[in-house]
């Protein structure tokens, strides 16, 4: 099920919010969350959900036991066995056949195909990749002190089973939500529903008209990137910039605005960062549950900068590159978190020199090497990647997406509000009558676009 | 002014998001159910969708309905939103009080055979009198009822044969190229048939209206065609161009197919036929005699003409051949419509007639006449199939009726192969084709 769709509109929301502020007391609610979750989950394949139980489960045990035991055996058993557990999970659904492909086209290339490995016929479990971060989050937590796991099942249930952030984030850790969910019983319905209904309404107008023009024009344009010329090319990455932005961060929008509705306060995912004035800034504000995750749990451990120099830079593009492969099985996402780590180091280098341009060539450079680096993100494969940086990168003829007309004052609407305008969590969110009517006539333009068309999957979960 | 702005907006603490937005969506809803009791016959393009709305269970269509539709065009323009490619021709469909495709009080008895299949067997894209029960009927001088549509489930067919009268007599079962065989029913499936076959006709009715009141949405209607609009391939790419692929003939015109239908040329299937004998032994407990009529898609028909056409592979396109082969070895009597529709085709080709529209997966007017005539002279290698008296015993009619049509099939077909039967109705199908040439 989709936020963008008539049944979660009409059905699923108005059925999970009226049951869930009927019922009192925290049981109940953490159990209708929890419920909630798993039908939501359920819309899409309710096999899986039998993979999140048994992962919500076995970090549940964990965290008993870490409650429990003081011994440090023990406690490392607590650790070691739910995270290699969910982290092999992750690993097999999502990269097994990546692993294999790519031994095969060695094995084709350089011996001649002496071994071959058959494949797995495995459909990737939509959220896999989020709800194992939030149960290696929370049991790592845990094991660190950060956090005292909780007694209650159904509490952690519904931390990771929660409909608004259940299957493409943000990532949110235990400690973020702790106390709202301790206080749940507490929660006042009406507290935050206009700072929830706005949230949404922003996060559904910036995904149904931003996000899904955008990519309706250049999807089709980017199957075929041979026929484009360098004004098209450039359209397309530049349009897909864009329409990643949009969609992934107004799907945040709609989760937190979703929490709110809910007595949830989910944290912040995207700060502006088409604002940024260098990578490391961009970074603190794109997909900011992600970064601090693997700032967090992957770059700190390894040491982070408190090293010396080459094992700093090493540390950086380690971690770039699990995060690239965290959002996808391929070698394109392999080679794109390479260049952020890449462009991260170069940073680091040259951070003098960068600090002394003026802030808004700062950031039109921070920009440009993004979209430059969005043409490997977009890209199916390493050779479609090196065509569309060639038609970017050299004077080609060719032809622009059906529809520039059209796209050309998209991408000047979508630049202004993410360039120059605040950011939701900027918002105060009280509105003036005018912009009230504003927000509920694109509002009900957006509903109308769902009616006459089929919703369209956010990008973040295939991921 | 500022004062009295802050101060209509202190008495008006509800214009607030939480407010205004669930209270919309609310309105929007209504305005959907609203709407959803208005006919939505303007905002259809043919008689399919505006008749299928508040079909009964059980029927084909919602009965005792006429539709006229003086612009109708074709299914495959809709699917690949094409407008250029739109074939307009005025449509009229006349649904009888069963729900089913008949004009004029044709079930009247005596009943000589009941049509049965897909919407080649309704007349999807023709007028009234032009589809295959009309044109036989008129052809072989006795009733055919036209219950294309209906699920072809043996009990209903029964059903439908005592409501009409018949005692004996045939049915002819239409089968197209691209569509899948039902499965054998479980038993359980037909229980639910039997319960639907015995509702009383004002509850079926009732059930259909709520079906169709909650299915189908006027409001969505009018935003999808609205987005179709947009999406022209100027303002917006149309994202619709490839549910059809867009052949070329050597007239130059363009002609849509359906991408499975190409799929399905191409592929390999397996000529079952578990199907056919259990639906012809189910029948025969009720007197009626099965006569299977295979229909080649229109890629099948048209695809050798083609100046784009894709390489098939060895063996593409024989599947009718094929299950043609099996079910009279089977004695099942068949009559399968490749030759004569692909020899049409060619003669009819360079005088723009085609026997397919342009836009449309069914055949036109011109197609139907050639398929009811090489229908109606495989009918009458036996008349007593269709002539069959209703006072007569029917399943002994129908009985006699099948012996002798399988000895008169063998006797024109000896090996009963593909070939040698395709040789068959290549005879008939020229023939077919002149005389729809000369009476048009």
């Amino acid at each position: 099920m989709l936020f963008n769709s008539l049944i979660f509109l009409y059905a699923f929301l108005p059925i999970a919010y009226l049951v869930f502020w009927k019922l009192q007391g925290k049981l109940p609610r953490y159990v209708w969350l929890a419920v909630t979750g798993y039908v939501f989950y359920s819309f899409w394949n309710y096999k899986f959900c039998a993979l999140m139980l048994a992962s919500t489960l076995v970090s549940y045990l964990a965290g008993l036991g870490l409650l429990r035991w003081q011994d440090p055996f023990r406690r490392r058993l607590c650790l070691v066995v739910p995270v290699t557990l969910d982290l092999a999970l992750l690993g097999f659904f999502k990269y097994a056949n990546f692993a294999l492909t790519s031994l095969n086209e060695l094995s084709s290339r350089w011996a001649a195909g002496s071994w071959t490995f058959t494949t797995f016929d495995i459909v990737l479990p939509v959220g896999i990749s989020f709800y194992t971060f939030h149960t290696v989050t929370y049991v790592v937590d845990a094991y660190r002190g950060l956090i005292t796991p909780t007694r209650s099942f159904f509490e952690f249930a519904s931390y990771v089973s929660l409909f608004p952030q259940l299957v493409a984030g943000p990532i949110v850790r235990f400690r973020q939500i702790e106390s709202d969910l301790g206080q749940i019983d507490r929660a006042e319905e009406r507290a935050d529903l206009n700072r929830g209904w706005s949230f949404f309404a922003l996060g559904f107008i910036k995904k149904v008209l931003l996000a899904d023009t955008i990519g309706g024009i250049i999807s089709p344009a980017l199957a075929d990137p041979a026929q484009l010329s360098t004004a098209g090319a450039w359209l397309c990455v530049l349009g897909f910039a864009y329409q990643v932005y949009y969609d992934f961060s107004g799907y945040s929008d709609m989760a937190v605005g979703l929490g709110h509705m809910f007595g949830l306060q989910l944290p912040q995912n995207f700060d502006s960062p088409y604002r940024a004035t260098n990578m490391a800034d961009f970074w603190r504000r794109w997909h900011i549950s992600m970064s601090s995750f693997f700032r967090d749990y992957v770059y700190i451990p390894l040491g982070g900068n408190r090293v010396s120099r080459p094992k700093h830079y090493r540390n950086l593009m380690l971690t770039m590159l699990v995060a690239g492969l965290w959002h996808g099985a391929a070698w394109t996402y392999v080679l794109w978190g390479g260049l952020i780590g890449l462009l991260l180091i170069l940073h680091d280098l040259t951070s003098g020199a960068w600090q002394r341009l003026p802030l808004w060539s700062q950031r039109l450079g921070t920009f440009f090497l993004w979209v430059t680096s969005m043409a490997l993100f977009r890209s199916d494969s390493l050779s479609m990647a090196a065509l569309l940086l060639g038609r970017m990168f050299s004077s080609q003829a060719g032809s622009i997406p059906v529809g520039t007309p059209v796209l050309v004052p998209f991408i000047v609407v979508a630049g202004l509000f993410a360039h120059l305008g605040p950011n939701t969590f900027e918002m105060k969110h009280r509105w003036a009558l005018a912009s009230v009517a504003g927000l509920a006539f694109l509002f009900s333009l957006c509903v109308l676009v769902l009616y006459g068309s089929s919703s369209t999957p956010f990008l973040y979960f295939q991921f | 002014m500022v004062a009295r702005m802050s101060i209509f907006r202190k008495a008006n603490p509800g214009w607030e998001m939480g407010f205004v937005i669930p209270r919309l969506l609310l309105a929007i809803a209504l305005a959907d159910a609203g709407l959803r009791a208005l006919p939505v016959d303007p905002l259809t393009f043919r008689a399919w969708e505006a008749l299928k709305r508040f079909r009964p269970p059980g029927a084909a269509f919602e009965p005792g309905r006429r539709y006229y539709n003086p612009q109708a065009y074709g299914d495959l323009a809709a699917l690949g939103n094409l407008p250029e490619l739109r074939q307009y021709r005025p449509e009229t469909f006349t649904t009888d009080v069963l729900g089913f495709r008949n004009h004029g009080g044709p079930w009247r008895p005596p009943v000589a055979a009941i049509v049965v299949g897909d919407s080649f067997a309704v007349g999807a894209g023709l007028n009234d009198g032009e589809d295959l029960a009309s044109g036989l009927g008129r052809s072989l001088g006795c009733r055919f009822y036209n219950a294309g549509g209906m699920d072809p489930d043996p009990d209903r067919i029964l059903a439908l044969a005592r409501r009409l009268g018949m005692r004996g007599g045939l049915v002819i079962h239409e089968h197209h190229e691209d569509f899948e065989l039902p499965a054998v029913p479980t038993d359980w499936r037909r229980r639910y048939q039997r319960v639907l076959a015995s509702l009383d006709p004002s509850v079926s009715e009732a059930a259909g209206r709520v079906r169709g009141l909650v299915a189908v949405s006027p409001l969505k209607i009018v935003c999808e065609r609205t987005l179709k609009d947009l999406e022209d391939d100027r303002a917006l790419p149309n994202r619709h161009a490839g549910n059809v692929v867009k052949g070329t003939l050597p007239t130059g015109d363009s002609m849509l197919f359906l991408p499975s239908g190409i799929e399905k040329f191409n592929g390999r299937r397996p000529p079952l036929i578990t199907y056919w004998e259990w639906m012809q032994r189910e029948l025969r407990r009720g007197g009626l005699e099965l006569f299977v009529v295979l229909v080649p898609s229109k890629y099948t028909v048209y695809r050798r003409f083609l100046a784009d056409a894709r390489p098939a592979p060895e063996g593409a396109g024989d599947y009718l051949d094929r299950v043609e082969a099996r079910l009279r070895r089977a004695g099942i009597p068949v009559v399968n419509l490749t030759r004569p529709l692909s020899d049409g085709a060619g003669e009819t080709l360079e005088s723009r007639e085609y026997l397919y529209w342009l836009d449309d997966l069914h055949w036109t007017p011109k197609g139907a006449r050639v398929a009811t005539l090489a229908v109606g002279d495989a009918l009458r290698l036996d008349p007593s199939f269709y002539l069959s008296s209703p006072s007569a015993g029917g399943a002994e009619t129908a009985r006699r009726s099948a012996s002798r049509w399988r000895a008169s099939s063998a006797s024109q077909a000896p090996e009963s192969t593909p070939d040698s039967m395709a040789e068959t109705s290549r005879v008939s199908s020229s023939a077919a084709v002149r005389r729809t040439a000369s009476n048009p």
